[in-house]
């Protein structure tokens, strides 16, 4: 039978209409304003930008906070991505276990920092940071460790960030992945364990090969999260010190709301949107190889 | 039946627009509940016309203005931070105020402070007409200096450096605070100002590797590579103050009824001073500036409105009931003001307090300092190479 086209469009229309207006519209507006010398002088009078081709893209290369900007992300996403993988899935096993008591308390306390503010996260952690009382190094004085000046030391300040955010993102992960986990058939575990399976070889040849979707989906959302840092470094460290938590959208944002150079930030957010683009297609095929 | 509909609304339109009274907006930033109180004092008194107040959180407020700019949905009348006065300014948001001071009996610039003032001036355009003013002065603990030694503020340079460094000695775990990660440079450029440097001449040539601003630069160092300040900024400024940790900082007015409030442990073991003098005792003036824009349709209004605001008696009103300091001279002649010691330091400090330079490149080039700042501070540069290195940045800046 054929659907008749005013029935496609009736359903479908809304949402791609909406999708024009906040998805496609803006991404193409802001390609276009990254080839021009869109300025302060240009929000009131967008005469005065002109097109200046890649002059952008060209000076962004040369830009060393850029760069600084890219990396510090790039740290960002490769110490906390499998971080929030590994810890989210052990935390969903542990969970899921029968034998396990409070699943209900446990759940709850894992998925709070997900909805809770990240600027009064942010605050809290501030204070647990902090070198001469903070929680965390009371706690470290235990031990007879000196813990070090976390959110005012250039090498601590970004681990610190990453403590953050996969505390942070950790919860919601544990949710995915519990879902996950109560899809896998029980017959399946009952067959390795009559095949004299291990809990441990269960976990790596039944569970891990049936989250297989649930995996790869929790890692391209946390890719493309992580590589959109923005709040915890800014009301944290305010990319401090020294820049070493300077994050691309930090940099994107300061660029455009406080520099006001709006050229200049589009051209740094369509490089963001390509990277992102990439390392999700290349994923998207990395999971078709293994398929 | 529809068509009774029709009827009906175009002619209670029509009436709205003959009949009904001049509407104009008024955004007020921050709790903003003294500018709401004068909004209706105004109404009171001009009973033809209707104001549309609106409280803006001032971390929302920089975005909203500038959505509203952009998409050209503008109230008549809002305040402005005074750095913001700049890059608004300079994009050709606000109404050159110049015509109506002229013709003006309650708005003149005599009637101000001067900081205040020319923070409203914008390309060499009067944008904004003082609102609020604040300005920094410095708290400190007088039971704890007493024990050093010090029955007085430090009052100058020397002093300060000695007297933290003797606080340090005598058991605080440091002795002064001076950094925040964000808009370091409130804190930081007074020192400069004091010194006798600046960011430009009168010519508008960058001047920040003078020797009064490297010197500056030397001094504020100082304090933290010997570990007499904090060097992150995330303790709480009323504990360390109460505990003694940091006996010493520099603030505005607004932490004077909030360290009562918070901590009523160290009653009367407190006092506020003026800026330490170097060549100058000059402080950071900040506040904030009532502005009309461009797009308003009821300009005329809105300049009834700000001359209202500027009345010595509605400005005190409003000190009244949120604290700000007014930013009228008059004012200040109220015993109201007078009555409280530390108030009224404030009020004396006001008279050497300059606000940063309007530039619409301001936040740029605030952030070139405060990146300039942490490289002396973490010592990875000597202040020397810091301030060339800056003056290349800020010339860059301006291109």
């Amino acid at each position: 039978m054929k659907t008749p086209l005013r029935a496609i469009i009736s359903f479908i229309g809304p949402s791609i209409i909406l999708l024009m207006i906040f998805m496609l519209i803006p991404i193409v507006v802001s390609l276009i304003i990254s080839f021009t010398d869109f300025d302060v002088y240009a929000i009131y009078d967008w005469g005065k930008a002109s097109f200046i081709g890649f002059e952008n893209y060209v000076n962004l290369m040369h830009d060393p906070l850029f760069w600084r900007a890219l990396l510090n992300t790039l740290y960002a996403l490769v110490v906390a991505m499998p971080l929030t993988v590994v810890l989210s899935l052990s935390f969903a096993a542990l969970i899921n276990r029968e034998a396990t008591h409070f699943k209900n308390f446990f759940k709850v306390s894992f998925y709070l920092p997900s909805i809770t503010n990240t600027v009064a996260i942010a605050i809290v952690w501030a204070w647990m940071f902090n070198p001469d009382y903070g929680l965390i190094n009371w706690f470290l004085g235990f031990f007879g460790i000196q813990g070090p000046n976390w959110l005012g030391d250039p090498l601590w300040a970004m681990p610190s960030v990453i403590m953050l955010v996969v505390w942070k993102a950790v919860g919601y992960n544990v949710i995915l992945f519990t879902a996950g986990l109560q899809n896998i058939p029980d017959y399946l575990y009952e067959a390795a364990e009559l095949d004299g399976a291990s809990r441990f070889q269960q976990f790596l040849h039944v569970t891990i090969p049936s989250l297989r979707p649930t995996i790869f989906f929790v890692t391209v959302m946390t890719v493309i999260g992580y590589l959109q840092l923005f709040e915890e470094p800014y009301m944290l460290t305010a990319g401090g010190p020294l820049n070493a938590t300077l994050s691309i959208v930090l940099y994107l944002y300061r660029q455009g709301f406080e520099f006001f150079k709006l050229g200049y930030a589009s051209s740094i957010a369509f490089v963001l949107f390509l990277m992102i683009f990439a390392l999700t297609f290349i994923q998207m095929r990395a999971r078709r190889l293994e398929v | 039946m529809r068509k009774a509909l029709v009827v009906l609304s175009v002619v209670m339109l029509m009436v709205s627009l003959n009949f009904g009274a001049t509407t104009i907006t008024v955004w007020g930033m921050g709790e903003a509940k003294g500018l709401k109180q004068v909004t209706e004092l105004f109404m009171e008194e001009y009973p033809e016309y209707e104001v549309d107040f609106q409280a803006i959180p001032w971390s929302n407020a920089y975005e909203k203005i500038l959505t509203s700019i952009a998409g050209r949905q503008v109230p008549d009348v809002a305040q402005m931070g005074t750095t913001w006065m700049a890059p608004f300014g300079s994009m050709g948001a606000f109404e050159d105020l110049a015509p109506y001071i002229e013709n003006s009996e309650v708005v003149k610039p005599e009637n101000f402070f001067e900081g205040a003032w020319e923070s409203g001036i914008v390309i060499g355009k009067q944008f904004g007409i003082p609102w609020h003013v604040d300005v920094r002065a410095m708290f400190y603990r007088t039971d704890l200096l007493t024990q050093v030694g010090y029955d007085h503020a430090p009052q100058t340079w020397d002093e300060l450096y000695d007297a933290v460094k003797k606080l340090h000695e005598n058991g605080s775990r440091y002795g002064i605070s001076l950094y925040q990660p964000q808009d370091n440079y409130q804190i930081f450029f007074p020192f400069v100002w004091q010194n006798g440097g600046d960011i430009f001449d009168s010519e508008g040539n960058v001047i920040v590797d003078q020797p009064e601003f490297v010197e500056a630069l030397e001094y504020y160092t100082k304090f933290f590579t010997e570990g007499l300040t904090p060097i992150s900024g995330s303790g709480n400024i009323f504990q360390d103050f109460a505990s003694g940790d940091t006996p010493i900082y520099f603030s505005g007015p607004w932490m004077i009824n909030m360290t009562r409030e918070q901590t009523p442990q160290i009653d009367g073991k407190w006092d506020v001073a003026l800026m330490p003098e170097k060549k100058s005792k000059t402080s950071f003036m900040g506040g904030s500036n009532l502005v009309i824009f461009r797009d308003s349709k009821n300009k005329e209004v809105a300049w009834k409105f700000i001359e209202f605001a500027s009345r010595p008696e509605n400005q005190l009103l409003a000190y009244q009931i949120t604290n700000e300091l007014p930013a009228v001279r008059q004012a200040w002649k109220d015993p109201l003001l007078q009555a409280d010691p530390m108030i009224a330091t404030f009020g004396e400090q006001l008279n050497d307090a300059k606000a940063p330079v309007n530039v619409p490149e301001f936040h740029e080039i605030a952030a070139a300092i405060d990146n300039m700042v942490q490289q002396t501070i973490y010592a990875r540069k000597t202040p020397e190479q810091a301030a060339q290195d800056l003056k290349k940045e800020i010339e860059k800046i301006l291109k």
